[in-house]
């Protein structure tokens, strides 16, 4: 009983010292769930696009996402979470989506399709009509690189897809594009993300097929 | 060929250079060891007393395993490369001589040298020192080649390491039945066998927990420690796991306690014993340092 005793206090001073002094512990911070983003992330008119989630672990899975945060003045960056298992499932269709925005005012947690924060908003660009009479979105030049850091490609967000997402938001659902070009299932998100789509991140383990691989290649 | 006799030539100045060092180590000895001055700056009669011999030649072999730890540089001169051996191997024979002394007096704080090795000849407690010097060398040539010729960082990871071997050493009571004082009382040699593999075992654990690649001492030192408590978890279970695989018998289930006792005092349970603490500190190296986790950041 002793032996259990002083053996279970061994494993808890391990954990505790791996916790507290494994550098690979340190700055990944932990994001219980969306209404944490605020004390995470300072500023103001940011909007946040999941880039990327990843589980490690074979037992017990350790969740991470990879999120892309964008701020007033073309201010972007990448940051990596930890996250929980809900937190990482509930955001598994939202690839590609800003499931996060805040103004001085207010905080959004609706998914919906990035750049939905300045759209709209005369600070940030202009409703421009082309020769086919088609109305879309257009960045002043101040904000040029914005498509590209929302994912945008070469997307042109029209005032009917703006319709059609405030019309989402008014119902509180979210909103994946007119043909659904956006989220994990979408066409212009596989297009701008293409690391987290990628070929080898996909495949499946199957263990036949790995084991003679494995053979191929060593024997 | 004038190039390849020069190195030859090198080759034989810089063998006889390392003798040269050894001789200085003879003398070296004898600061540690005050008691043995006149077996060991005179001839040495290895028949007389087999377990002196053993105590000091297992200090010879030490102080080559340290040797071969450093380098010579001819690309830097032979001068430099004399003086840079010379240097660290001075530091490498106190270093050495002294983690010898402190251990030592930590697990044979009951006994002295003059009275078993000297006066009682115990083999036992010889084995047991031979055991010493082949681990805290080996030990002192990792911490010597993870310095990489800094001598603070030299200084640091030695003293760490002798209070990691000093905490092992005690560890010793707790994991085998035979009680230590008592049997190298009675000279026992399945006490010096037991402990031999234990001492072996616990030094190939914290050699294997000093060889990791490093950039930053305190980053070095905490992981060194990590694993040092990860091969504190680890190594009960392969211990635990072979007893179960190959269990023993000893006495029967009438046999008093006295019986089993003297049982265990045999050469076989000795053997038996060091046998599992050395398989069981191998494979826990294994499972601390041979397992890779890889990282999240290529995903990402």
């Amino acid at each position: 009983m002793q032996k259990f005793f002083l053996y279970s206090i061994l494993i808890i001073l391990y954990l505790g010292l791996a916790k507290a002094l494994s550098p690979s512990e340190h700055g990944i911070q932990f994001l219980k769930n969306e209404s944490q983003f605020s004390k995470l992330l300072k500023g103001k008119n940011l909007t946040v696009i999941l880039v990327d989630t990843h589980a490690t672990g074979f037992l017990i899975k350790t969740y991470y996402q990879k999120l892309r945060v964008i701020s007033d003045y073309e201010n972007v960056d990448e940051m990596i979470l930890r996250t929980n298992k809900e937190f990482a499932k509930k955001n598994k269709d939202f690839i590609g989506l800003s499931i996060y925005r805040k103004t001085s005012e207010t905080e959004e947690f609706l998914p919906l399709p990035p750049g939905s924060l300045y759209v709209d908003n005369p600070k940030y660009g202009i409703w421009k009509t082309n020769k086919k009479g088609l109305t879309y979105w257009s960045f002043h030049k101040t904000y040029k690189n914005f498509p590209k850091y929302l994912g945008w490609g070469k997307f042109k967000l029209t005032k009917d897809f703006h319709q059609q997402m405030k019309n989402s938001i008014s119902l509180n659902q979210p909103f994946y594009g007119l043909q659904n070009e956006f989220g994990s299932n979408g066409s212009i998100t596989q297009k701008n993300f293409p690391h987290f789509f990628a070929q080898d991140r996909k495949k499946k383990t199957d263990l036949r097929a790995l084991i003679l691989q494995y053979l191929k290649e060593n024997f | 060929m004038a190039e390849i006799f020069d190195r030859l030539l090198i080759r034989i100045l810089l063998a006889g250079f390392v003798c040269l060092m050894i001789y200085l180590y003879r003398y070296a000895h004898v600061i540690f060891y005050p008691t043995v001055k006149r077996q060991v700056l005179k001839k040495i009669s290895p028949t007389e007393n087999p377990a002196d011999t053993l105590h000091l030649f297992s200090r010879l072999i030490g102080i080559s395993i340290i040797f071969s730890s450093i380098s010579f540089n001819e690309a830097s001169g032979v001068m430099l490369s004399l003086f840079h051996f010379g240097v660290w191997g001075s530091i490498a024979i106190v270093l050495y001589l002294l983690s010898l002394f402190i251990i030592e007096s930590i697990v044979f704080y009951n006994f002295d040298y003059t009275d078993e090795i000297l006066k009682r000849k115990n083999m036992s407690y010889a084995f047991i020192s031979f055991c010493h010097s082949i681990v805290i060398a080996y030990l002192t040539r990792t911490v010597m080649m993870e310095a990489e010729n800094s001598l603070i960082i030299l200084l640091v990871l030695w003293l760490y390491m002798l209070v990691i071997v000093g905490f092992s050493v005690k560890y010793f009571t707790f994991i085998s039945k035979l009680t230590f004082n008592r049997l190298l009382i009675q000279k026992n040699l399945s006490l010096c066998f037991s402990y031999g593999g234990f001492t072996l075992g616990s030094g190939f654990i914290i050699a294997s927990c000093f060889d990791q690649e490093h950039y930053d001492i305190t980053v070095f030192c905490i992981q060194v420690l990590l694993k040092t408590v990860l091969s504190l978890i680890i190594f009960p279970i392969f211990k635990k796991g072979i007893v179960r695989i190959f269990p023993i018998r000893i006495g029967d289930s009438r046999s008093h306690a006295t019986e089993i006792d003297s049982q265990m005092q045999g050469l076989g349970y000795g053997f038996y014993e060091g046998s599992i603490f050395i398989s069981a500190a191998i494979l826990t190296t294994m499972i601390v340092n041979r397992i890779q986790f890889g990282t999240i950041y290529p995903f990402f």
